[in-house]
């Protein structure tokens, strides 16, 4: 167990580097340069130059790489272009918002999805199964985007429950969550459902009913345990999807999230908020995979010890 | 398990019910007034600002030498008078006694020195130091007054002193925080009627009321700035009573707003123009009849009716009516049967190819590029349409040769931050050879003699003389673009706000603002 933990946190620094060495060549390559967007339009061609100086953007390529990385090994992911704060500090400031939004969007999607899974699988062909997978369908392939809007025109603007914008209070949790669980909630139900046929129609299920056993005990004790497999892994990459979903409910609903934070970096080609950005993001989605793998390790027993499958 | 489960989906739920209602918002008081723009101020430093949300915020903390009132008149600031000596380059300032900025220094001639010093220096690089390069020093004469003096008769004097990057800021406050200053709450200290309590970046900033403030105070209390940079969510925002104020309403919901009881538009004539502009040492726009050809083969009318409607009027000229200097040139003729005259007389009888840049970054970018293209086409000119990223086509606009820059008519929003000709024609159209700030290379010797020449003229009948010739060039003659319309700086409010000052700078403030419930 500790070999295979060992060498899935090896992986990870891995997958950090390369990751950090992409998005800096890929966004050096884009068209734009923050010393111009920065300047404004009626800036003098003497000014921008000054400007960029000052940025440091006038090293060259390999020096401004590897001068972000030392600073990034010491905790220092230097200084934001557009807003003039040190890069980490406002990325910690905003990340509470997006891992809450987050998080909680993850707990319902998977709660309400393996729940409704669950209960689908076991009244499998009836009517109750037909409208959860229905549900579960329109969930999948509705927009966050627009689901936002329309949660936000509902309940804030026609019934006056909820409030539209901001982070303010608990309520304004709510519709983001609401928003954000929505697509995600959808898929967890249908693959739950999906791997619970597939468990329920096996031989040792059969025999557990033989033996006497109660229905919601084979479910729950044989059953369940077993589709859990397919199902975490989807928990896993989806949570990495809601951090990317993130960025939708963050601009609708007015939160200056982590996710807003890159997009806006993006278009103002703020490099070392896009870099530090990226390289927290990609820290915390690496981090949640791995996290993942270890725990197939735990509910998988061929997995961890490195046996083949039966 | 499935009943836990179950019960603990119920619990949940109630509990987030609960607590909906019992959350209260700020909203209702009559203290504090919620504003939504559509995004968050980049720098509270007036001599780096370059967006009109840092302006809109920096005239509530500061005060300038003068400043516009609303019928675009001069009227006293922080000085209380002021007159040109008759060598025409010496300008006395008498100052306002008994000022504080709000860390507690006391505002003087000495302050007012500091900050033009600071601007003007060159080793600090900031972004508005070319709009005072006509000064050549400041004097201080005695406490309460200063001179400065310019190095030639400075036509644009007053604009430029009335320009929200010539406010003073409290000199020992920016010294102590150097390059930072204005980029967090407390590093920023003026003179105005509100001060900066609190910044959470994107997220909202609090302005509160100067108790010791040297002219009239403000009515609210507090202020709430949360910028929201979805249109949608700005409008509902609005709509459900969550934000007081809302601008960058899109066209499309303007109607159902102007018919919500609850809500009030208003709308001021702006400074801002939208355009297309010509790349002008390009084949064949090298030739004034080709530009002029295709500024009659547009119909404006048709495009704002569809696109914009209620949101702006016609151009009749290079500069809309809110600039000082402007000449009313009446509309460019809807003329397809003269364009294609033009183009044949030019040697282009079946029209030509072309590309139109435009970005979204414009309201209606994107659609108003269509809406040329198809007009275009039926004067034989076939346009290709490439739509570029902002920070893509702000490329182009930066100091290429002609060359090297690929653009041929390509959009242009322009709107002169001073009010005034001179800085809304001489930095866009005077000759250059790269484009730092004529992006589209226009050149015409007879223009640049008279904006310099005006430029250099006290007077202002001269000066609008001069102007007014040089408008006829560039807009009629040797068109330097098409001039599509003048904005109107739309604000919607809930209708219980009164008191807004609406500038024709594209300026929302709240100095005089209040709300009744």
């Amino acid at each position: 167990m500790l070999r295979y933990v060992a060498r899935r946190l090896a992986e990870m620094f891995l997958a950090l580097l390369g990751t950090s060495l992409l998005v800096f060549l890929l966004i050096h390559m884009i068209p734009g340069d923050p010393a111009l967007l920065m300047s404004g339009l009626e800036a003098s061609p003497e000014q921008i130059e000054q400007k960029r100086r000052e940025l440091g953007l006038d090293r060259p390529l390999a020096i401004q790489y590897f001068g972000f990385l030392k600073g990034a090994l010491q905790g220092d992911f230097g200084t934001s272009i557009r807003m003039g704060v040190p890069v980490l500090d406002e990325i910690l400031d905003r990340l509470p918002y997006t891992l809450t939004i987050a998080a909680l969007g993850t707990l319902l999607a998977t709660l309400v999805g393996m729940v409704s899974g669950v209960l689908a699988s076991v009244y499998h062909n009836r009517p109750g199964d037909g409208l959860v997978m229905m549900l579960a369908l329109l969930a999948a392939s509705t927009p966050s985007y627009w689901l936002g809007l329309m949660l936000m025109l509902v309940f804030s603007l026609w019934l006056g429950w909820l409030p539209s914008i901001g982070i303010r209070s608990s309520a304004h949790y709510v519709l983001p969550v609401l928003t954000l669980a929505g697509q995600s909630g959808g898929i967890i139900s249908r693959m739950t459902r999906a791997a619970m046929l597939d468990v329920l129609g096996q031989d040792y299920v059969r025999a557990a009913r033989a033996r006497g056993e109660t229905e919601w005990f084979v479910v729950v004790r044989h059953a369940l345990k077993n589709a859990l497999i397919p199902v975490i892994s989807i928990v896993g990459l989806r949570f990495g999807n809601l951090l990317a979903g993130t960025v939708l409910v963050e601009s609708v609903f007015a939160i200056p999230g982590v996710g807003r934070l890159l997009v806006d970096a993006v278009n103002w080609r703020d490099y070392p908020m896009i870099q530090g950005t990226m390289l927290f993001v990609a820290g915390v989605f690496v981090v949640v995979n791995t996290v993942t793998d270890i725990l197939y390790g735990v509910a998988d027993p061929r997995i961890r010890l490195g046996g083949a499958p039966r | 398990m499935e009943r836990r489960h179950i019960g603990l989906c119920a619990s949940l739920a109630i509990y987030l019910l609960g607590v909906a209602c019992v959350s209260q918002d700020e909203g209702g008081s009559t203290n504090s007034l919620v504003f939504a723009s559509s995004a968050d101020a980049t720098t509270l430093d007036p001599h780096n600002t370059t967006d009109s949300q840092s302006d809109q915020i920096i005239w509530m903390l500061y005060n300038a030498l003068i400043r516009y009132d609303e019928d675009m008149q001069f009227v006293p600031d922080l000085a209380e008078s002021w007159s040109v000596a008759e060598d025409e380059v010496t300008w006395t300032f008498e100052l306002r006694s008994g000022v504080r900025f709000h860390d507690g220094a006391a505002f003087d001639a000495h302050a007012v020195k500091a900050n033009f010093d600071r601007v003007l220096d060159p080793e600090a690089g900031h972004n508005r130091r070319s709009l005072f390069l006509p000064i050549d020093h400041v004097e201080v004469v005695d406490d309460l007054t200063v001179r400065i003096v310019t190095r030639y008769p400075f036509g644009a004097f007053e604009p430029t002193m009335a320009h929200v990057s010539a406010v003073i800021v409290s000199p020992k406050m920016a010294a102590e925080h150097g390059g930072a200053f204005g980029y967090s709450a407390d590093a920023t200290a003026g003179t105005g009627p509100y001060r900066v309590t609190a910044w959470r970046k994107d997220l909202e900033l609090t302005l509160e009321r100067n108790d010791d403030y040297w002219g009239e105070p403000g009515r609210l209390e507090t202020i709430f700035y949360r910028p929201i940079p979805e249109a949608a969510s700005r409008v509902i925002a609005l709509e459900s009573g969550d934000v007081d104020v809302i601008t960058h309403i899109p066209p499309a919901d303007l109607p159902r707003l102007e018919a919500d009881p609850e809500v009030e538009i208003t709308k001021t004539l702006s400074i801002g123009a939208q355009q297309f502009r010509f790349h002008c040492k390009r084949e064949p726009f090298t030739d004034p009849r080709i530009r002029r050809a295709v500024a009659h083969a547009i119909d404006r009318q048709s495009i704002i009716d569809n696109l914009m409607p209620g949101m702006v009027q016609a151009s009749t000229g290079p500069l809309t009516p809110r600039i000082r200097g402007r000449a009313d040139l009446g509309e460019f003729p809807y003329d397809p049967d003269e364009a294609r005259r033009l183009l044949a007389e030019a040697g282009y009888p079946d029209g030509f190819e072309t590309t139109i840049n435009t970005t979204p970054r414009y309201n209606m970018g994107v659609e108003l590029a269509q809406a040329i293209a198809a007009q275009l086409a039926e004067v034989g000119i076939r346009a290709e349409i490439e739509v570029l990223e902002w920070g893509a086509i702000r490329q182009y606009w930066g100091g290429l040769l002609p060359d090297d820059c690929p653009l041929e008519i390509f959009i242009m929003g322009a709107g002169a931050s001073s009010a005034d000709a001179d800085w809304g024609l001489r930095p866009i159209f005077s000759t250059q050879e790269k484009n730092e700030n004529n992006y589209g290379y226009y050149s015409n010797a007879e223009f640049d003699e008279l904006i310099l020449e005006a430029m250099q003229e006290i007077d202002n009948d001269k000066r609008n003389a001069l102007y007014r010739r040089a408008q006829e060039i560039v807009y009629l003659e040797d068109p330097g673009a098409v001039w599509l319309y003048d904005n109107f700086h739309v604000v919607g409010s809930r209708a219980t706000v009164s008191g807004l000052t609406t500038s024709p700078l594209g300026l929302v403030t709240f100095e005089r603002a209040a709300i009744s419930r």
